[in-house]
């Protein structure tokens, strides 16, 4: 396992050390890294990985909302699709039928969404675990069939021809030049999704995950901030949802947002390890991938995908996160540890 | 005024009165001793004051002045209440550090807004408040272990987090279920002059359950002993000592050895 992630592990040393510069540098790299890839992928010749990249990038914002409410505050939620339908369909509607530009109908879509959040995180006030689970996946999944049998929603057909953004006159209306605005959008997103875990706000939230009681005696409004973490998910999943509306071909459909969608957002969390965020993202980048390959077989995807999920929180429960952890990340108090045991041999 | 005064205070769990009819005055400033044979509702009346149960109508609890009977356990916590639970219910997952972080929650003076855009004025109160919490947990002795997981504590470190995630919320009032259970006597007395070095430095008023009567013995200025819910002796230690109601709810019960053991030594 060492060797193996040797590679892995210097990638790691360097941005922890770029990091000791100052917190954005290590973001600002990787920035810079990433904009060519999309050149890179087209030496392939085939736009289908620009295409993957899109919605990969996509998903690793949907999965990064929902690592906070469900992987910071413990919520178990499956009404996440459901969101990211609203933010879609409202940014779409906005865009065609009132000629909203992008820049404006997405933060009102990021808007409502996060309203609708609040909806969704209510029955987290009064219930946990699995009835939270089937509350949630109610909501979600009513989101979806209002749209399917809603005429200006898009009903059976879709809604079409949503405009692309556009800034001046330049267009995003291909993958490569969308890749620049979704990959930008996702590293904004895991980066607040850092500041959140750092902040107050985010150790409230692991802390109501750990005992909700405990947090409550030590100051924690826990309904508050169940809610405010259901909100700020919901904020990620509208910008999913107005990002993947205005994509080329400008199409979505409420085929987009069903259960089978849920399962496999949900298993990135599950095998990115619930509550860490890179390993969120990788496990978006794995599942996506794995889902878009197997499209043919939709029939099974949930399924096989549910007794992955399984088998992953039987055997590994800690996700690739725990391997990141584990094995990539030098931790203080882990080399504290090994000093102390030196000293008593 | 007491700090916290309870009365007529009840609880029952359906047919069960784990709590009936209590009158408790903790006087600022002081110890406070709850003391009683297992199952006697001490640490459901911690509950209940803390806002963790409702209690039953009729019931009035006030504290600081201000009546709490009904608000929620954050906000009676904001009043300056802090307590420790019998199981600990530490944040395992999170390190030591973030523990006692999550005690000083409400005063940490920004917005989530502030944290994002990471202004300086948010760093700077962040640096304030790891270097105080850093102070607070070099007062308990866990300085060194501030990034390692709660839960890979060993179990006397365990007790001395909960203090001090209970003391970073800057209480006035610190209430302490069973808080040397399971020590060493060692470690007893560790504990012990830890909890006094805070009360000394921050003006505490003390509210502590413990089954080792020398605890309470040797600390309290007032004792109130519970049995069944209901409270039957209250004074000085040497007054209850002697009170032939508390002698006999302790000796009618079955006590397992260790608790003789810890009867006798006191
Ligand atoms: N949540 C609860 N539900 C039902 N019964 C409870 C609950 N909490 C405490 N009790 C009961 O109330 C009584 C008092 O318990 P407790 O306050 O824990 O006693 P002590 O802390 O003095 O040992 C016991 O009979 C206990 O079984
Ligand atoms: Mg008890």
């Amino acid at each position: 396992m060492n060797l193996l992630l040797a590679p892995f592990r210097g990638l790691v040393d360097f941005f922890q050390a770029l990091a000791r510069i100052h917190r954005i540098v290590p973001w600002l790299v990787a920035y810079v890294f990433l904009l060519p890839l999309p050149e890179i992928l087209s030496a392939t010749g085939n736009d289908y990985y620009i295409y993957l990249t899109n919605r990969i990038l996509i998903f690793i914002l949907l999965s990064v909302g929902l690592n906070i409410v469900k992987g910071f505050c413990g919520q178990v939620t499956v009404g996440h699709i459901g969101l990211y339908a609203i933010g879609a369909v409202t940014s779409s509607l906005l865009a065609i039928n009132y000629g909203w530009p992008f820049w404006a109908a997405m933060p009102a879509a990021v808007v409502v969404t996060g309203l609708a959040g609040i909806i969704i995180g209510l029955p987290s006030v009064r219930l946990e675990g699995a009835y939270l689970a089937l509350a949630t996946l109610g909501l979600g999944e009513s989101v979806r069939i209002m749209i399917a049998v809603t005429p200006a929603l898009g009903s059976s057909t879709g809604i079409m021809l949503i405009p692309p953004p556009q800034v001046g006159s330049f267009v995003f209306d291909d993958f490569q030049k969308y890749y620049y605005l979704v990959m930008t959008a996702a590293m904004i997103g895991i980066y607040l999704s850092f500041s959140i875990l750092r902040s107050a706000t985010g150790r409230a939230f692991m802390a109501i995950r750990e005992d909700v009681i405990a947090a409550s005696v030590h100051g924690i409004n826990v309904p508050a901030n169940k809610l405010l973490a259901f909100v700020i998910s919901a904020l990620y999943a509208g910008a999913a949802g107005a990002l993947f509306a205005h994509m080329p071909p400008g199409f979505i459909h409420h085929n987009n947002f069903t259960i089978i969608e849920m399962v496999t957002l949900l298993l990135m969390v599950v095998m990115g390890g619930i509550g860490h965020i890179w390993g969120g993202v990788i496990g978006a980048i794995i599942v996506y991938i794995i889902y878009d390959n197997t499209l043919e077989f939709y029939h099974i995807q949930p399924l096989t995908f549910g007794l992955i999920m399984v088998l992953l929180v039987v055997f590994m429960p800690q996700g690739i996160g725990g391997v990141i952890d584990r094995y990539l990340v030098t931790k203080r108090f882990v080399k504290l540890r090994e000093e102390k045991s030196d000293g008593a041999a | 005024m007491a700090l916290l005064e309870t009365r007529r205070l009840s609880k029952s769990f359906g047919g069960l009165r784990a709590i009936h009819d209590l009158d408790i005055d903790v006087e600022a400033g002081t110890i406070h001793g709850l003391i009683g044979p297992n199952g006697s509702g001490k640490s459901t009346f911690f509950n209940l004051v803390s806002g963790v149960y409702p209690p039953d109508p009729g019931s009035s609890i006030t504290f600081a002045g201000t009546d709490v009977t009904k608000s929620p356990p954050h906000a009676i916590a904001k009043l300056g209440m802090a307590r420790t639970f019998q199981l600990l219910r530490l944040f395992s997952e999170m390190t030591v550090l973030q523990n006692v972080m999550v005690g000083y929650h409400t005063h940490v003076p920004y917005s989530l807004l502030g944290t994002l855009v990471n202004s300086p004025r948010t760093r700077r109160i962040d640096a304030r408040i790891t270097e105080e919490m850093s102070e607070l947990l070099e007062i308990i002795g866990l300085a060194e272990y501030a990034d390692m997981p709660a839960a890979e504590l060993s179990g006397g470190q365990r007790r001395l987090l909960a203090l001090g995630r209970a003391m970073a919320t800057r209480p006035k009032l610190l209430m302490l279920d069973e808080p040397a259970a399971g020590l060493s006597p060692v470690n007893v007395d560790n504990l012990l002059s830890i909890v006094m070095a805070l009360k000394d430095r921050y003006g505490l008023t003390l509210l502590i359950v413990e089954h080792i009567l020398k605890v309470v013995m040797d600390t309290c200025d007032r004792v109130t002993v519970l049995d069944h819910g209901e409270k039957i002796g209250e004074g000085s230690p040497t007054e209850v000592k002697d009170d032939p109601a508390v002698v006999e709810a302790y000796l009618g019960q079955e006590m397992d050895d260790e608790e003789v053991r810890q009867a006798m030594q006191a």
